[in-house]
């Protein structure tokens, strides 16, 4: 089996991180832009960074055989700084018609101020100019109000909701994300976002139709190898291989893939992972003990 | 050289991504607006293919060398010929619109981007404001871009001030690439160079680490060296591949008899130098 983790930090991760995604089979990611732990002052480390996510990490992940794709986006934390804002806003411009660059994110909102929303507004005309899928943050706190607002807001600009995946969702969030047409994808990461035994109850209750699972493993606790450990604990509790396919793969393709950026044929030949060599003693997979030990623990809470 | 490349591109491109192409090179050379031409240097991922490798006839490659000697778009791939295109278009404007634009798109570039750019500083005018952007690019670790300018890139070698000819040709060792493929490797191989390889070598024996043969290429005229004479006698001492192939190629030159002791011991390397049939070329081939 194999894997799409359409939303991950590796900026922050190391090559061990990389070595055991590949061992665990995800072969495809997104790595969307985002705040990186404090607060940039310039506009120039904003190039930078771009430049390192359609740069440096591309040529790093292709050294472990994954596919790195990326959006690009001014984060809500960082929109707060209407200076830096503008000029990053300037700055996008170059970058979102880049080979790779898969859609304008992630954005949205944070404090759920005044000039986040601004700077929502822009960027969710700037994917329309260039005909990109969007990849929305909802905030940690007020998160259901925040999405609520963050889909209002897109649908005033005109976007298309079939091109815009709303990360980050929960039991609360997820039903009006759906019913309005939206991808919804979740985000597996331990202590306070989602855990995976809630994901598969979410998905026994609405099924694999538009869901993603991802992991946004970054700086902090988090886990990069999410997204295999949640297909193995799904098919454990009886979901079909299908349904785990669909939500750990060809949603978030079929999803990004709208930005004519994304194609299978981009990680073609690369060998796929039985999940059920993640929980039944079975020794087939690369990468060794190392792996097995990490993907033994699969629950993530 | 914008014609001739457009043609080349033409024989694999699409007809819509060509047309796309050819109607920006038109719009741009009719009057070079800036925001379009950034959305076209980059958009060019949205038109063509990057898995598709330009299909110049021999007749073509011909053509371009013999306009730039040492320029080659053999093994391209079609992003960087559409690129390198554009970027043509770019050098026909004024100094100060040229410099400023270029700066920016390097900048900004992704990978492709900048194998593009890099691709194309032979066929590009100001070439000395080009050094500094060649030599900051080589201090890349991505294998591809270092490639871009260092091999099968007559810049370097036509451009490029001693010391930083030297990193060069140095770096592409310790990046362990092929230096048959730096052009101009013979032409611009100096004492200095000469003498930091072999304590390259040095370091290399003493860690227990292969040296490669091709090393010894921008020695072979710096046998008045006795450090690199010991050198030679070393490699020719042991039997691992390529080493007395090496050995044979910078005896066959000598024609001071320095190396004239060593003769005997790559005697059957010789006739094969003598021949044709052992170059620096198949050496490196066969690494």
């Amino acid at each position: 089996m194999r894997f799409f983790d359409s939303h991950v930090h590796m900026v922050s991760r190391t090559t061990d991180d990389y070595q055991r995604m590949a061992a665990a089979g995800v072969t495809a990611i997104v790595e969307p832009s985002f705040w990186q732990g404090q607060p940039r002052t310039e506009v120039g480390t904003f190039k930078d960074y771009f430049n390192s996510l359609i740069g440096f990490e591309r040529f790093r992940a292709s050294q472990f055989g994954i596919a790195h794709y990326c959006t690009i986006g001014l984060n809500p934390k960082e929109a707060n700084n209407e200076k830096l804002a503008e000029q990053v806003l300037e700055l996008m411009p170059l970058y979102i018609c880049k080979e790779g660059v898969v859609g304008i994110g992630e954005i949205g909102f944070d404090d759920q101020t005044a000039a986040e929303e601004k700077y929502l507004r822009a960027q969710a005309v700037l994917a329309l100019e260039a005909d990109l899928p969007i990849q929305i943050h909802t905030p940690h706190r007020d998160k259901k109000t925040g999405t609520i607002r963050t889909m209002d807001v897109l649908e005033d600009v005109g976007c298309d909701p079939s091109k815009v995946v709303i990360d980050h969702n929960n039991e609360e969030t997820v039903k009006e994300v759906l019913d309005r047409g939206y991808w919804a994808a979740f985000t597996i990461y331990p202590h306070t976002k989602l855990g995976n035994q809630r994901m598969v109850e979410i998905m026994e209750e609405y099924g694999a139709e538009h869901i993603v699972v991802d992991s946004a493993a970054d700086w902090g606790i988090s886990d990069p190898l999410a997204v295999p450990k949640t297909a193995a604990l799904m098919k454990e509790r009886g979901l079909t291989i299908e349904q785990i396919e669909q939500v750990t793969y060809h949603n978030p393709l079929a999803a990004y893939g709208q930005s004519g950026q994304v194609s299978e044929s981009d990680w073609e030949g690369s060998e796929g992972v039985d999940p059920a060599a993640l929980f039944e003693g079975n020794t087939l997979l690369r990468g060794g003990m190392d792996v097995e030990t990490a993907m033994s623990q699969y629950l993530i809470e | 050289m914008v014609d001739s490349l457009l043609k080349i591109l033409k024989q694999s491109a699409s007809p819509e991504a060509f047309d796309w192409l050819e109607e920006t090179v038109n719009a741009q050379r009719d009057k070079f607006e800036q925001r379009p031409f950034y959305y076209a240097f980059s958009g060019v991922s949205r038109w063509f293919d990057k898995n598709a490798l330009v299909e110049p006839a021999e007749q073509d490659l011909k053509t371009i060398d013999a306009e730039v000697p040492g320029f080659t778009i053999h093994n391209w791939d079609e992003f960087r010929l559409a690129r390198v295109i554009l970027l043509l278009v770019l050098g026909e404007q004024e100094k100060s619109v040229f410099l400023e634009n270029l700066n920016a798109l390097l900048n900004t570039a992704d990978i492709r981007e900048q194998v593009a750019i890099f691709s194309a500083f032979p066929l590009l005018p100001e070439p000395d404001e080009l050094v500094p952007l060649a030599r900051e690019g080589l201090r890349t670790n991505i294998v591809d871009i270092f490639d871009s300018i260092a091999l099968d890139n007559p810049f370097p070698s036509a451009h490029f001030p001693e010391e930083a000819w030297n990193q060069l040709v140095l770096k592409a060792l310790f990046m362990s690439r092929p230096l048959y493929r730096i052009y101009g490797i013979d032409l611009r191989a100096n004492a200095t160079l000469a003498e930091a390889l072999s304590n390259y070598a040095h370091e290399r024996w003493a860690a227990g680490r292969w040296v490669s043969p091709e090393l010894w290429r921008s020695c072979a005229n710096f046998i008045s060296n006795p450090q690199i004479v010991a050198d030679l006698e070393r490699v020719a001492s042991t039997d691992e591949p390529g080493r007395l192939e090496a050995v044979a190629l910078i005896v066959a030159k000598d024609e001071e008899g320095i190396l004239d002791h060593l003769r005997d011991r790559v005697k059957t390397f010789l006739d094969d130098v003598a021949d044709g049939r052992l170059t620096w070329r198949t050496l490196g081939e066969q690494i």
